[in-house]
């Protein structure tokens, strides 16, 4: 039977293995030099790792479970793991709009807001080039008629004689410097902004235009010694606040932007629950998340629950019922959860259209969270009437039989016998449950999008956890991504307590 | 029909009205080109194709056979390969015995329970930081997509599938080994060959799972182009069209059905993947 593929366990199927792990090698060296490149290092520790362990799973011979597990662990580990740890550690950080970039960039940006034309707002001509492998420019100020050659080196005044003057008065030739081509000026956009020509100490000349540059002076220093940010115009000195910004010595409160992402600590976590701008809504929305996901799973189940009772013993039109009724769950969720929305609008919606009424749902904190669990019930019972029902056929009806002859009648064996069995051998399921709607995001944010929402909260009514993380993060005006980060992680620490505690209960983990 | 069993079809009528109720409606404004999604009457009037013409104009601002091919181009590469590759784990975990097995199977058993989307203030970080590198596979592109839906998946898949090769007999690896089979041979031969209908249920799920997710899908994808049908659809009844509900029914219609009839044409075999993890308990 395995004489056809035993031939493939020999020298073809060796040339073959090599062949694709050379290919998957390429790829992966390919990709590290790209990295190496744009001096991305956390990329290439990743990729580097996955090549070494790649190599040495599929090289060495005894690593047969891992020749199968690799592939599941490395994307596993990469597109799970990997984010999840990078969520703990920027739960830790003061991460948000003004705080985004890494302290050294944050003082390479400070230093060019430092930057300010000097007193007497020195302006000149200028005629952009190059001199040698340098870029350059000539330089004529129109108050002395003085005429400067500046390369991105050195800034030379030139005597008379060496340049010639255009009938403006503006210099356009020195020796040695060629100007920019056509093409060379009409792409020269990032080259103005970028280029700088150092003149005096501390200060610049910087191109404003193709044909005009002014005369700029550092107001700041950084002392990279004492830490401290000197403007030299005002005498402040500033110093890193130990939260991501330089603040005025003297004067605390004092911040410069931009600031950086800087270590905070537990500060995230601690404005959660003291920060009266954060904590209210945070337990607001703690409360309702796990309100929202222990009811419906409740309603789902006990609906769930009841209808595979009824269509358990033979009854009329069961196959019509069934049929009809799981349609909820074939039915793409994102699509039913839309249309459940136009039909609660107040304007176009068909509920309304329907009773001649004209209720606000979505302006009612009672009605968005009614119809948010009304909604959920529709997509969620047809799950929970399959489970129910499988675990209903799976009692032997050897219990029910032996009940029967004692005495007990079909109410008294469905409610002491049936339920609890039931119950027991759904625990999983209902924890799972539990679970996946605690992160329900797609219910929430398509039906009602957390609404309603007070003027100036960060937190609607029906805003559950997730979404709630979702607008910290990524909302319109202060996007916090460390404090998002934060809720993240109150999310895994209740969604993986509970399911521990499921699993424990229902003994999974000792039969692995 | 006896008497008895009158509350019983009371109860399963007002479920089956509450089930078609959205269903008609959805049907009933896909017909209906006055862009509302009522029309005050059960009675459809105002009967047209043009909202299912609208669509297949396929204009710019509507791509909507762009959205539909990138959702199914998603969904199916993501079931495909996070199945073979999830199968693949599940058969290490299921069939091998090697230090870290235990660990790894409580690990996988954790990481299953929560969904990829809720490190999304990191994926985003992270993927804004590939994209410098690798644009192809980094921020608003499919690819990187497809990459954090196959990272979400793998735990969910290599857990389902390691409950279903628990049940295979252990009889038939020895038999295949005892004629000279190596494991990865019994992998292929007697393994797969075996467990393709749980492969195809755990792949459809995925693929569901895919069809409808939302969130990453936003985030990611930027370009009008690019976008799913998740995606693409909400916009249409979002602010941007004024609430443009008989395109967005006639969108959703077309998207669904395919969907719908393949979920009740697999309905046994869902079924019992569905109920296998209860029922062993």
């Amino acid at each position: 039977m395995f004489s056809k593929l035993a031939g493939f366990t020999g020298l073809p199927a060796q040339i073959a293995k090599i062949a694709f792990m050379a290919i998957i090698d390429a790829i992966l060296l390919t990709m590290f030099f790209a990295a190496l490149n744009k001096h991305a290092s956390s990329i290439e520790y990743v990729i580097s790792g996955v090549a070494i362990a790649a190599n040495f799973v599929y090289f060495a011979k005894f690593t047969l479970p891992f020749k199968f597990l690799l592939p599941g662990l490395v994307l596993l580990t990469v597109f799970v793991v990997v984010p999840v740890a990078y969520t703990i550690q920027m739960s830790v950080f003061n991460y948000q709009t003004g705080n985004e970039v890494s302290k050294s960039d944050a003082l390479v940006q400070l230093l060019n807001n430092g930057l300010q034309p000097d007193a007497s707002n020195t302006s000149y001509d200028m005629v952009l080039g190059h001199e040698g492998s340098l870029y350059a420019a000539v330089l004529t100020s129109q108050i002395d008629k003085s005429v400067l050659l500046a390369t991105t080196q050195s800034t030379v005044l030139l005597k008379a004689g060496q340049y010639t003057l255009d009938p403006n008065g503006v210099a356009k030739s020195a020796p040695g410097f060629v100007p920019l081509t056509v093409t060379e000026a009409a792409n020269a956009d990032s080259l103005i902004s970028n280029l700088k020509f150092p003149f005096t100490h501390g200060s610049f000349i910087a191109p404003q235009g193709l044909d005009v540059a002014s005369l700029l002076t550092q107001t700041l220093s950084y002392d990279a010694k004492t830490g401290i940010l000197t403007n030299s115009a005002t005498g402040v000195k500033y110093v890193d606040n130990g939260n991501g910004n330089f603040a005025n010595q003297a004067n605390k409160s004092q911040l410069l932007e931009p600031g950086w992402k800087s270590f905070n600590g537990f500060s995230n976590y601690t404005h959660l629950l003291t920060d009266p701008a954060v904590r209210g809504p945070f337990i607001g929305v703690f409360i309702w998340t796990t309100a929202f996901a222990f009811f419906s799973v409740g309603i789902m189940f006990i609906v769930g629950l009841l209808l595979a009772i009824v269509l358990n013993r033979k009854i009329a039109l069961r196959r019509f019922y069934r049929s009809v009724l799981i349609l909820p769950y074939a039915i793409p969720s994102f699509m039913s959860i839309l249309v459940w929305n136009g039909i609660f609008n107040r304007q176009y919606g068909a509920f309304n259209a329907l009773f001649h009424t004209h209720i606000d749902f979505y302006n009612s904190v009672w009605l968005s969270r009614g119809i948010i669990i009304l909604v959920n019930l529709w997509l969620g019972f047809p799950y929970f009437y399959l489970i129910s029902s499988g675990a209903l056929q799976s009692i032997p009806s050897e219990l029910e039989e032996a009940a029967a002859i004692d005495g007990a009648t079909p109410q008294q064996i469905l409610r002491r016998i049936k339920l609890p069995l039931i119950l027991q051998i759904l625990s999983p399921l209902l924890i799972a449950s539990f679970a996946f709607n605690f992160n329900n995001f797609n219910i929430v944010y398509l039906l009602t999008n957390g609404g309603p929402t007070d003027l100036g909260k960060t937190a609607g009514a029906t805003d559950i956890l997730i979404t709630y993380t979702y607008k910290t993060a990524f909302g319109s005006n202060n996007q916090n991504l460390g404090l998002a980060c934060a809720i993240s992680v109150v999310i895994f620490f209740v969604v993986g307590t509970v399911s521990l505690w499921g699993l424990r209960r229902s003994k999974v983990l000792e039969s692995m | 029909m006896n008497l008895r069993a009158l509350p019983k079809h009371l109860f399963l009528w007002v479920l089956v009205i509450f089930t078609l109720f959205p269903i008609y409606i959805v049907i009933e404004s896909s017909l209906n080109n006055t862009g509302s999604l009522a029309t005050g009457t059960l009675v459809p009037h105002h009967v047209s194709l043009d909202n299912f013409k609208l669509l297949m104009h396929n204009t710019g601002s509507v791509p909507y056979f762009k959205w539909m091919t990138n959702s199914i181009i998603l969904a199916t590469a993501n079931a495909l390969v996070s199945v073979v590759v999830g199968a693949a784990s599940a058969f290490a975990f299921s069939r091998m015995r090697f230090k870290g097995r235990k660990i790894g199977l409580q690990a996988l058993l954790l990481v299953q329970v929560f969904p990829s989307f809720l490190a999304l203030a990191a994926i985003y970080v992270m993927m804004e930081k590939v994209y410098t590198v690798f644009p192809q596979i980094g921020l608003g592109s499919l690819g990187g997509l497809l990459l954090i839906y196959l990272g979400g998946s793998m735990g969910v898949n290599a857990w389902l599938l390691k409950g279903y090769i628990d049940t295979i007999p252990l009889e038939l690896d020895e038999a295949a080994r005892i004629d000279g089979a190596s494991t990865v041979q019994v992998y292929w031969i007697i393994f797969f060959p075996l467990a393709a209908p749980v492969l195809a249920v755990t792949a459809l799920l995925s693929f569901i799972g895919t069809f409808n997710e939302f969130v990453l899908a936003s985030l990611f994808l930027q370009d009008v182009n690019r976008r799913t049908v998740a995606v693409g659809l909400q916009q249409f009844v979002g602010a941007q069209f004024g609430q443009n509900w008989g395109p967005f029914a006639a969108g959703s219609l077309i998207a669904s059905i395919p969907l719908v009839i393949l979920f009740l044409s697999l309905q046994r075999f869902i079924i019992g993947g569905l109920t296998q993890g209860a029922t062993k308990g």
